[in-house]
């Protein structure tokens, strides 16, 4: 109905004349119909109204008849209003003196006998966000917040936050936050309920920062008898409103089990509402409240997974991938569980490749005993796909499944398949895993060495493969029966050898294999060492000196070093941490889940400013005033792993227990607070993680990764006071100390950057300090805030050392209050402790 | 929380830009999202992520009907409320507007404004019932119709507003007139499945979905039972659904919305028949690929299969391919997907594609193999075999007319070769 002007629609830009010729032209017919009382003014006055909005849309600058519209906004037309509203709304803040021109009418209307029309009023007046009408805004506001319309009440609520945001002192003053309160608890209408909650929240949190009763006050929003008043009307609430609710229920710490059962049965429907959003914040709030109790979480798991299973399959494609990010956070979590619905899993074609590749994932985790032949023989179809990566991506899983399972017959007899589909990039994925699982299964070699030896190595491009067929090489030299002359070719092509690592292992796997066959080698094992001594590449140059000394030093000393009896590999590394799968598991139904990364990996602190919802330091169960919650979030986090004992890791431990290999084991537990005195080296082995394979051999190298790791956390420097390692204060004695006794110091130091960076939860500090003997009792909070309480005991003697320590690691500050059995002590232990904090990161 | 709405035409055009809060979102970020669906999908937002995070902001999206609804925010938020906000604002706007398409947009987007001001308030979804949202903004063709009633008394229409959103039953407005006391009930289901390369129905599900038309007058109160609940593996309902009968026995007892709605909707999984076969037989050597494909009627529903078509990727590294069908139409389409219309079975033969793809020089053999996608539709049937048993209507004035239909089609209906 609305002709769009055409001029604006092909003006993208605002600097374009035709713009600014309109703007004129409009200006010029605003004036006219300014002062009109022609019957029809009202209709051409609309028309105009919409010819300035349009040209807004289409960018162009429109501020300049910011005067002309507002001598126009005198009309009875809601249509008309309601564009005005818009209009003044985008452009009051550039217009700050002539903004007050329009406070006159959004006042008046404020007061008009329409509901509607008093709402959008007052909603516009909130939406100009200029800082010196606030003085126009309170009263409309006070009186919007009792008007008999549900419709205004819900404006004014939400009016109360944008206050906040435009003046926080005139909302506070006005006492708006008490009558949102009140009125949260009483108004009859859900949707102001909820925005009440939603104004309260925003005010409070930020409000926090500045005032100890504000952050009491949030206190009370997540007290039971809100939650519950809240809950106990979920059903009256929109479908987003629910989603608010139920994100605040989810932060709701239930006093005993009961509370927890109450709580599920309240919401057990809410899991089959139509709208996702809503399913999986209610999947939250079960998995969050069931934490503490195993059994239940396993319940949970099976209750929540046919609702996910559905959101997956039948919502829009939209829907699907963000479910099922969630989906593979719960499956990665729990595999054992969701091993009966692999089906679910299976890749259709019509997918997106991005949705393939997770879906790839979960098969990969939820394989075991029983579907794994199914698995793995869909995998199979897979390789031959279309879509080369997602191809690559199968034959790896395939070949993952194989790693982790105590049957791999039937998948190396399909990996050996592979090789004989005779595709370059298949054939070089599948080297590598054949690599990676003869080095899990040496008793596979027979098969393996057979298929392999008939692959030509001129046919493999790709370094990774290459390098796979290479070690092989070296490594069953004595089974393979040209290994010495395919091997001799490759070094006759060093120079052709772009890849350093195909170099690495050529090397390597020549030295092997003279000592294996050394009449055959000895020539090849000359040519490769000259040619590595010559090679352009550090790592290439300097292996090939080394052998070449080790070879003149001693032979049989160099056989022992590159040729010692192997161990088979247990268990290979995971990339990512438990920790940090922890800490997105906390974050379940947010954006981390879909990148797979914690927020604070991704979120962007400059922009969080305003509008973020810190957790406010009073929110953490730490602190003298509740010793009870100090003892139950300790338990939280144990009960926690022993969960994931329970179930993602039953399988690593019992294939650990199967080989009989117990050298280090690679899963970190999370729950270092206040519990066992890990050595530093243990510690530190954590931290390096990464693509390191835990029980190597038992020989030279681990003497080497045992002295790199002795170095690694940076002892402590030898001060004048030492402290013991091994302190033992339990929670309700350090309860009493630190109520006890007076405070001896205060003290803000800062943090290194790279400390406050690496400060992604309280564990990666809490171990750091461990390993300078300072012991964690309580820990929490948010980023960008930390709260711990540490304690620590001078070396033979019985005097404790109790820190309270708040890290802000936005600013990379922290604040310190010491309290010491021995007050003459306390600079000395400040001192230690200030060091320790700001070598945090630098390790 | 959302802090901008940006509605895109599909060459990367802003045709409404709705800021949520004081923070402006800067509407370059829209030329960053455009550059970024060029560069990772060829101009083609139906091809990219979800959630995008560009330099400033998270940016989620959604495509429709070449209009792209782009969400900004800066702060962590539930990404699938989001999504599903942006879901709800293209559906509110299609049955607004009658469809969705930019010129439409253009054309009304003062209504777009309206519409996106009341269903989020201060990046916070707010009202987002089609019905609530309708008695505070006119639709367009009633505001042409009636335009001098309604700018001359305003009052009448927000006078009425409170009703809905003070009632206990939010998706229904108290008073329905020019009811025509009917009530009609469609079950739709699609089926997934996938045949391997053997022939092994790997999987088959069922996704189905009751969808109720309901015109009756008063506050109407329904009970609908099925004769086999048991069938279903999982449900989801409309928030008017009661849940405590449906949990003791199976029953569906609601006061519906009035107008066209999902009622339910639910999974049917490991069933075992599939209505058609369809069989490809790709056999290559020195060059040469033989390609034979089959369809026919594998169990008959009892009622004619329609619209079928068999859809395949040709395999890369094919010089050129000579298919024919003795029976329906085959078309190689640009993106070199062949594309076999059968329609309905014949009576008399069974259809058959059959033909020969030239492989590029020096492949001897093929390694790719193509996955064949079916369509069919069935009316008449669900075929998961879910049955309603009775449908009762109470607290209506006199007997309404109730009517029943359902229907199958094929959804990810996939044969491997």
């Amino acid at each position: 109905m609305a002709p769009t002007v055409p001029s604006a629609a092909k003006s993208a830009s605002p600097s374009q004349p035709s713009g600014k010729s309109e703007v004129a032209d409009l200006k010029q017919q605003l004036r006219q119909l300014a002062g009109s009382r022609a019957p029809d003014a009202d209709d051409q006055r609309r028309d105009v109204f919409k010819r300035v909005i349009s040209c807004m849309t289409a960018g162009i600058d429109v501020s300049a008849a910011f005067g002309e519209m507002v001598l126009c906004s005198a009309t009875s037309d809601v249509v008309t209003k309601k564009m005005c509203y818009l209009y003044v709304g985008a452009h009051a803040r550039a217009h700050p003196d002539l903004a007050l021109l329009t406070i006159n009418f959004l006042q008046r209307d404020c007061r008009d006998q329409d509901p509607t029309i008093r709402g959008l009023a007052l909603r516009s007046l909130c939406s100009l966000r200029v800082p010196n009408l606030v003085e126009y805004l309170v009263t409309p506001l006070a009186t919007g917040l009792k008007d008999p319309s549900a419709y205004v009440r819900m404006i004014a609520a939400v009016g109360a936050a944008k206050l906040y945001h435009i003046s926080a002192t005139a909302c506070i003053d006005a006492d708006l936050p008490a009558s949102l309160k009140a009125l949260m608890l009483s108004d009859p209408d859900a949707q102001v309920v909820a925005n009440c909650l939603h104004a309260l929240q925003e005010i409070w949190t930020l409000e926090a920062a500045n005032s100890e009763a504000a952050a009491r006050e949030i206190e009370t929003l997540y007290s039971k008898p809100v939650v519950f008043y809240l809950l106990n009307k979920i059903k009256e609430f929109s479908e987003w409103a629910q989603c608010h609710v139920l994100e605040l229920a989810s932060k709701f710490l239930p006093s005993d089990n009961n509370e927890i059962f109450d709580i599920m049965n309240l919401l057990e429907d809410r899991l089959q509402h139509a709208n996702g959003a809503v399913v999986l914040s209610t999947i939250k709030v079960f998995l969050h409240l069931t934490m503490s109790m195993t059994d239940v979480h396993q319940q949970v798991y099976e209750r929540i997974k046919a609702p996910l299973l559905t959101l997956v399959g039948a919502g829009s494609p939209e829907q699907s991938y963000s479910v099922l990010c969630h989906l593979h956070l719960l499956v990665m979590r729990a595999p054992m569980l969701f091993s009966s619905d692999y089906k679910s899993f299976y890749c259709q074609f019509s997918d997106p490749s991005y949705v393939k590749k997770l879906k790839l994932e979960m098969l990969t985790a939820i394989a075991n005993e029983s579907n794994t032949y199914e698995i793995v023989t869909e995998l199979c179809e897979y390789a031959g796909n279309v879509d080369v990566p997602i191809a690559r991506e199968s034959i790896r899983a395939v070949g993952k499944i194989a790693l982790q399972q105590y049957d791999v017959n039937a998948i190396v007899d399909r990996l050996l398949q592979f090789l004989e589909m005779d595709k370059d990039y298949v054939t070089a994925e599948t080297l590598v895993l054949v690599k990676d699982l003869l080095r899990k299964y040496p008793q596979w070699s027979h098969d393996c060495i057979a298929v392999v030896g008939n692959i030509s190595s001129k046919n493999i491009q790709e370094p990774k493969g290459k390098a796979a067929l290479i070690w092989m090489l070296g490594e069953y030299s004595q089974d393979m029966h040209d290994a010495p002359y395919v091997l001799e070719s490759l070094v006759e092509n060093w120079d052709e050898e772009h890849s350093p690592e195909v170099r690495l292992h050529l090397l390597t796997a020549v030295m092997k294999c003279f000592f294996k066959r050394p009449p055959e080698t000895q020539k090849a094992l000359g040519a490769t060492l000259a040619a590595g001594l010559s090679d352009t590449h550090q790592d290439v140059h300097d292996r090939a000196l080394f052998y070449y000394r080790l070879l003149q030093y001693d032979p049989a000393v160099a056989e022992r070093v590159v040729n010692p009896p192997k161990q088979a590999v247990s268990v290979f590394a995971d990339t990512q941490s438990s920790e940090m799968k922890d800490r997105i598991f906390d974050e379940f139904n947010s954006l981390s889940v879909v990148y797979q990364k914690p927020s604070y990996m991704f979120t962007d602190k400059e922009h969080r400013g305003p509008f973020e919802y810190s957790e406010d330091l009073t929110n953490l169960a730490v602190g003298a005033e509740a010793p009870e919650n100090v003892i139950s979030a300790q338990r939280y986090q144990e009960n926690d792993n022993d969960l994931l004992l329970s179930t993602s890791d039953k399988e690593d431990n019992g294939t650990r227990a199967s080989n009989g290999s117990s050298t280090s084991t690679y899963n970190a537990p999370s729950d270092l607070i206040g519990l066992s005195s890990q050595t530093p080296a243990e510690t530190s082995l954590i931290n390096t993680g990464g693509p390191t394979y835990s029980s190597q051999s038992n020989f030279s190298l681990d003497d080497l990764l045992g002295l790199g790791v002795t170095e690694a956390p940076a002892p402590p420097p030898p001060p004048a006071l030492t402290l013991n390692s091994k302190p033992v204060l339990d929670p309700g004695t350090f309860q009493r100390k630190w109520g006890q006794l007076a405070l001896a110091l205060t003290q803000e130091c800062s943090l290194s950057p790279q400390g406050a960076a690496s400060l992604m939860n309280p564990q990666s500090l809490i171990r750091h300090m461990q390993s300078n003997h300072i012991q964690c009792i309580a820990s929490g909070g948010h980023p960008p805030n930390y709260k711990f309480f540490f304690y620590a005991q001078k070396d033979g003697a019985t005097a404790f050392f109790l820190v309270e320590c708040i890290v802000n690691t936005a600013s990379a500050k922290a604040q310190l209050k010491i309290k010491a059995d021995d007050g003459t002590a306390a600079e000395a232990f400040s001192a230690l402790f200030q060091s320790a904090l700001s070598k945090f990161g630098l390790s | 929380m959302l802090q901008c709405i940006f509605i895109l035409s599909d060459s990367g055009e802003v045709i409404v830009e709705k800021q949520m809060v004081g923070h402006r979102v800067d509407r370059a970020i829209c030329g960053w999202f455009w550059d970024y669906v060029l560069a990772n999908a060829a101009g083609d937002p139906s091809k990219i992520l979800q959630v995008v995070v560009s330099p400033t902001h998270y940016l989620f999206q959604i495509y429709r009907n070449g209009v792209t609804f782009l969400a900004c925010t800066q702060v962590e938020m539930p990404p699938l409320m989001a999504i599903e906000f942006l879901s709800r604002v293209a559906d509110v706007l299609t049955d607004y507007l009658g469809d969705l398409n930019e010129d439409i947009i253009k054309d009304n987007f003062v209504i777009v404004y309206q519409i996106l001001d009341e269903m989020m308030d201060n990046g916070f979804p707010l009202t987002t019932e089609p019905n609530i949202l309708k008695e505070l903004i006119a639709p367009p063709n009633i505001v042409n119709k009636m335009l001098n009633v309604v700018t001359g008394k305003s009052s009448t229409l927000g006078s009425k507003l409170p009703d809905a959103a003070a009632s206990f039953v939010p998706w229904r407005t108290t008073v329905v007139k020019d009811a025509s006391n009917e009530v009609y009930v469609n079950i739709v289901e699609e089926l997934d499945a996938c045949v391997n390369r053997e022939g092994v129905l790997v999987k088959c599900e069922a996704y189905g979905e009751i969808q109720v038309n309901c015109s009756l007058p008063g506050v109407p109160e329904l009970t609908m039972s099925f004769a086999n609940p048991t069938i279903m593996n999982d449900f989801t309902f409309h928030p008017c659904v009661r849940f405590r009968p449906w949990e003791s026995d199976q029953v569906l007892s609601f006061v519906p919305p009035d107008g066209q709605f999902k009622l339910m909707s639910y999974r049917v999984k490991k069933l075992k028949k599939t209505p058609i076969y369809v069989k490809p037989q790709l056999t290559s050597d020195s060059g040469n690929c033989r390609v034979s494909v089959m369809v026919g009627i594998r169990n008959d529903p009892g009622k004619p299969i329609d619209s079928i078509t068999v859809q395949f990727q040709l395999p890369p590294l094919i010089v050129s391919a000579d298919l024919t069908a003795n029976y329906g139409t085959v078309d190689i389409l640009a993106d070199k997907t062949c594309l076999w219309t059968i329609g309905q079975i014949p009576k008399d033969k069974a259809p058959a594609l059959s033909g020969n793809l030239r492989l590029e020089e020096g492949l001897a053999q093929l390694h790719t193999m193509p996955t064949f996608q079916v369509k069919f539709k069935i009316m008449g049937v669900a075929l998961s075999g879910l049955q309603i048993d009775k449908l009762d209507v109470k607290n209506t004035p006199s007997a309404p007319y109730k009517g029943f239909r359902a229907q199958t089609q094929a959804g990810k209906y996939e044969v491997r070769s």
